[in-house]
């Protein structure tokens, strides 16, 4: 059972750069049949609003080295202060070398680094911090520099109704430092790969190369349209793993932290859309106030940028404490999604150098 | 488990379904208020109230609200 508890490391910081293209919900008008009240209904229940599309010169690497930038200015930390770089995407640059080690070039990272690409989606930013976490606690590290984010809208078809409106673009940075009296950090994390065919792009890997087969176009049951290289989702299988697995995984982490509910500040869960955040609160008990649901209509479903975008898009006021309230707060995170894959942590944030959320190149 | 109860369920879970619209023999997948977004829903409702999570093929293999109400009292 991957449960691990951490002592004396901290989230420092954390920046998401979105793409400056807005698409709303309004726009998909076609997809829909011209079906006003679909769309009304859609807003209404999945939280649809407006996602962020990277043009197609934008990729996530440029995204995240943007964040990064960013976040090492207000951190005053160098390039050369990085013992490690964890970047997760599902949508790097090159299919060789990973998105990590092109970052630690650009950055111009000492040679004294480590660098490697994990590939996740949705619960993927927790997977990076507990392998951050990890690398710190138990060596000489003292700085690991997570990049979490994809460019889904490149491999949704605009036609696939159950894909195109849910997915944003972003990229995120975010700052895990050696901290002594930083406290208690504790994760937990889990796969079910017979879940695997519900979320896939079939096609472009070793398994089945592109071919004129795969850029075939082909209608399924619901009359969504797509091909083999774009990204597949059954909705109602990742629905059904995900309200049944993450709210169980929530109530084990804190029974594994010795924690209670109301301890927690926030629950900050994977937005895939606000029906499932809310679903997932209301099955915790937890009030929705404490589960921050705004950055899907925003941005869309960020994929891994996610749960970062949600505290730079959300929660910067609250967790810095910028409204005069206190700067330590206790924090869930969750990810849920892809391989099936799902991870949770609980996080003590105190005294965070930055959140803050920005535009690419504005 | 009430059939009657059961309907009523079934309406609140559809948004934009009247109350009193549907019945035993209603065949689901026909209303014009049933489609992807009616599936997850109906998932959840029927999870909450009774704990069988049902798979979307399993709800549309029902092909009335009575063979869908005998198909999840059978789990139950």
């Amino acid at each position: 059972m991957p449960a691990n508890q951490f002592v004396d490391v901290s989230l420092t910081g954390s920046v998401t750069v979105v793409p400056p293209k807005v698409r709303s919900i309004e726009e998909d008008l076609d997809l829909f049949g011209g079906n006003v009240r679909q769309i009304e209904r859609l807003k209404k229940t999945l939280g649809l609003n407006e996602r962020r599309i990277a043009s197609s010169e934008l990729t996530n690497l440029d995204l995240c080295e943007q964040a990064a930038q960013v976040l090492m200015e207000r951190l005053n930390l160098k390039s050369s202060d990085l013992d490690g770089i964890v970047y997760v995407t599902q949508t790097p640059d090159h299919s060789q070398p990973s998105n990590a080690t092109l970052l630690h070039g650009r950055l111009a990272c000492s040679s004294d680094c480590a660098a490697l690409d994990v590939g996740l989606g949705c619960s993927g930013f927790v997977y990076a911090l507990w392998l951050a976490y990890s690398i710190i606690a138990n060596g000489s590290s003292q700085r690991v520099l997570v990049l979490a984010g994809d460019t889904l809208s490149r491999l949704v078809h605009p036609k696939d109704r159950a894909t195109a409106p849910l997915f944003g673009d972003a990229g995120s940075a975010t700052m895990v430092e050696k901290r002594v009296g930083a406290g208690v950090s504790w994760f937990r994390l889990g796969t079910d790969g017979r879940g695997s065919n519900s979320l896939m792009v079939p096609a472009g890997g070793a398994r089945l190369p592109f071919s004129e087969q795969t850029s075939e176009e082909y209608s399924d049951d619901d009359g969504n349209i797509r091909t083999k290289e774009n990204l597949f989702m059954d909705g109602s299988e990742v629905f059904n793993f995900s309200i049944e697995v993450v709210p169980q995984e929530i109530e084990a982490l804190l029974d594994f932290a010795g924690a209670s509910k109301d301890v927690v500040d926030y629950f900050v869960l994977h937005q895939a859309n606000r029906y499932m955040v809310h679903n997932i609160g209301k099955r915790l008990s937890v009030d929705l106030e404490r589960c921050p649901v705004d950055s899907f209509g925003a941005f869309g479903n960020l994929s891994s940028a996610s749960i970062p975008g949600a505290l730079a898009y959300e929660l910067a006021d609250p967790l810095i404490g910028k409204d005069g309230g206190r700067s330590s707060h206790k924090v869930v995170f969750s990810g849920f999604g892809v391989g099936l894959s799902w991870g949770s942590c609980l996080l003590t944030l105190s005294d965070l150098g930055c959140l803050e959320w920005r535009v690419f190149n504005a | 488990m009430e059939i009657k109860t059961f309907i009523q369920q079934f309406e609140e879970s559809l948004d934009g379904l009247e109350a009193g619209t549907v019945n035993e023999t209603t065949v689901f997948k026909e209303l014009k208020e049933w489609d992807s977004l009616a599936v997850l829903t109906l998932t959840d409702t029927i999870d909450l109230e009774y704990g069988v999570l049902l798979k979307k093929s399993e709800i549309e293999s029902c092909e009335t609200l009575q063979s869908l109400f005998d198909h999840v009292q059978s789990k139950v």
